[in-house]
């Protein structure tokens, strides 16, 4: 299906079901799924509410064990871990962009950075050294010593992005990381996301019903009632602040 | 490392002010019940805390000093005889019953009988030279102010003791008992009052050239042997067995034990709900930092180092709380003690809240389940 050939896929998966029991009502979100991510590219998963993006984002990223189907995620047979190792694998190798920000009101930007980077003892100075590397990259080194009550929504997803980033994951999930966002401001963050994969090669797949990001992804998967209906890529990615086609 | 614990702790602080809070006074009604309860029942070891002297002799086992009975006179030799006994004099122990000039009925009350000499040890703490001196007058009395309501007489008045009338010549503080009415005269106006009872004292007090010896002259001066005539306690061991008597022997003892564990319940309810609230209204961070890989441990130990920091906090305030509430008490003529194992015991209780409290709000970060964040 794939018009370029690439290397091994940082994540595939492979006939994925999931269901959700609610009292006696099981409702099948995922139904014999399967898809291949590869790195340095940015795939937008779309799709109506409610038609599993978050729950697929949850299995893929190692949140969410699946009924049925494997992940394998650089190499890794993700649900084969146990939960300790699994901890591990996304210590070392995943990022996340949530749509809420989750950011510690006590913090300011670069502890909000380092706090997930000290759990990969790196040393002080090499900490610091990432943290702020990573305000940078997110164009937020002057907002480095501001507490989430004095950043913009715009801003505190960014230092969401740079806390996620600044581990350097191979594989980055972001679900929604636009919808509490102005359209400049969700413009901002799909490019930097979009930078993130181009310069660290980063497989970087972003849930979203938010059609004007389609314009900024590499790929785009568009889910329907628990499949994917259609695999696109964008042949020529649209520069930032250019218009969709 | 980034000091979620502690920066947090005082970002918001008003979220957790209620926890320290609880916390201090937990710490404060532990120690000042205490107190209480200390202060009251030293009451019963008034003739040991308010005499001078480090070494008592007594009817062996003796439980509580006011239940002393007579002892051969051999002993006062026998402690006389070690060098480093400075001083030795009789103390007499008699139960009393008064009769006061109204018609109050009878009270029944303990009649001590020293010596009247100025530098004599028995009361000397409360009773001064002078006043001691009037007690050479046969048939005089002294008894503590507060009393004087309840015997029905005042100053140079008289009443009837065991069947002799007495003669009331002066009063003090600091010799109100447990359960009765202290009554001091001379030896000899004891012994007259003593009425068919053995003549012989029930205690001998010692004071010793230097004070810090007390424990070691006691061991030896005790005669070990079986079959014995009288024990040598320090006067520290003879008050804290008589305190314990009384503290067992009236339920109060339970009382406190009973007491403590429902401040600790309180405490800890209180404590807990807070903290598990500051867990609840941080929940999805928390999650977020365990998507990104932190162990659960690693969250845990973040809560249980914000409970640790709460409980020090309240231990301070409890602290400061409880200095208060003594100090104003001893100014009422409250009576509160308190010792060095009591303050411990009372910390050790308050940092047991804490631990506990910080250990149910760890089992609220299970809800830190990063697929919730997922929707
Ligand atoms: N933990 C759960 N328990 C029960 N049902 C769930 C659970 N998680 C998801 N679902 C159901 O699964 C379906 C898919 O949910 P999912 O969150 O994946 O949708 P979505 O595509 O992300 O939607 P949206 O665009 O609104 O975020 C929904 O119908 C939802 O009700
Ligand atoms: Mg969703």
């Amino acid at each position: 299906m794939s018009a370029t050939m690439s290397p091994a896929p940082a994540i595939s998966a492979r006939d994925l079901a999931k269901s959700f029991t609610v009292g006696k009502v099981s409702t099948r979100v995922l139904e014999g799924l399967s898809v291949e991510l590869a790195g340095g590219e940015l795939t937008l998963l779309s799709g109506p509410s409610g038609c599993g993006k978050s729950t697929l984002l949850a299995i893929l990223s190692g949140l969410e064990r699946p009924d049925r189907g494997s992940v394998a995620a650089l190499g890794e047979p993700v649900w084969e871990l146990n939960r300790k190792e699994l901890q591990r694998f996304r210590l070392h190798h995943i990022g996340f962009v949530f749509q809420g920000f989750n950011l510690f009101p006590a913090l300011n930007s670069v502890e909000q950075v380092e706090l997930p980077l000290s759990y990969l003892d790196l040393g002080a100075a090499e900490t610091r050294r990432r943290a702020e590397a990573a305000l940078e990259e997110v164009g937020l080194g002057h907002r480095r010593k501001l507490r989430p009550a004095e950043l913009s929504g715009g801003e505190k997803q960014r230092v969401a992005i740079a806390r996620a980033l600044a581990k350097r994951p191979q594989l980055l999930f972001a679900d929604e990381p636009t919808s509490a966002l102005d359209s400049v401001s969700g413009q901002t963050v799909i490019d930097i996301l979009h930078r993130a994969a181009r310069q660290h090669g980063t497989m970087v797949l972003c849930a979203s019903h938010d059609p004007r990001l389609i314009a900024h992804a590499d790929r785009v998967l568009r889910m329907e009632d628990g499949r994917v209906l259609a695999d696109e890529h964008t042949l020529h990615p649209a520069a930032a602040g250019e218009p969709a086609a | 490392m980034v000091a979620l614990a502690r920066k947090t702790l005082i970002h918001e602080w008003r979220r957790y002010l209620p926890a320290s809070l609880a916390v201090a006074f937990s710490g404060m009604l532990l120690l000042v019940q205490l107190a209480l309860v200390f202060g009251i029942f030293n009451g019963a070891a008034v003739y040991i805390n308010a005499s001078r002297g480090q070494i008592w002799a007594g009817y062996p086992g003796t439980q509580s000093i006011d239940s002393g009975r007579s002892i051969p006179r051999d002993a006062e030799m026998h402690l006389l005889m070690d060098p480093q006994v400075a001083q030795v004099e009789p103390f007499q122990w008699v139960n009393g019953d008064w009769r006061g000039k109204r018609a109050l009925g009878s009270v029944s009350v303990f009649i001590s009988g020293v010596d009247t000499a100025p530098d004599a040890l028995a009361f000397a703490r409360v009773i001064p030279p002078a006043l001691r001196a009037l007690l050479n007058e046969p048939d005089a009395i002294i008894v503590d102010r507060a009393d004087l309501p309840k015997l029905g007489i005042r100053v140079g008045e008289s009443g009837i003791l065991n069947g002799f009338r007495v003669r009331l010549v002066g009063t003090t503080n600091g010799l109100r008992a447990l359960g009765g009415v202290n009554i001091v005269a001379s030896l000899a106006t004891a012994r007259r009052l003593n009425v068919g009872g053995d003549p012989r004292p029930a205690y001998y007090v010692a004071r010793l050239r230097d004070p810090q010896q007390a424990a070691a002259v006691a061991a030896r001066l005790d005669p070990h042997e079986r079959g014995r005539r009288y024990s040598v306690w320090t006067a520290s061991a003879l008050a804290a067995r008589t305190v314990h008597y009384w503290l067992f022997e009236t339920g109060a003892g339970l009382g406190v034990v009973f007491m403590s564990l429902v401040v600790f319940l309180v405490g800890t309810v209180i404590t807990s709900q807070t903290l598990m609230g500051a867990v609840a209204g941080s929940i999805s961070e928390y999650a977020t930092l365990n998507a990104l890989g932190a162990s659960h441990r690693a969250l845990s130990r973040v809560v249980m180092e914000q409970a640790g920091w709460v409980g020090l906090a309240g231990l301070v305030g409890g602290g400061v709380l409880s200095a208060l509430v003594l100090v104003l008490a001893q100014g009422q003529d409250v009576p509160v003690a308190i010792t060095a194992t009591g303050i411990l015991a009372c910390a050790a209780l308050v940092m047991g809240i804490t631990l506990l409290s910080g250990l149910l709000a760890v089992r609220t970060l299970r809800n830190a389940d990063p697929a919730r964040l997922l929707r």
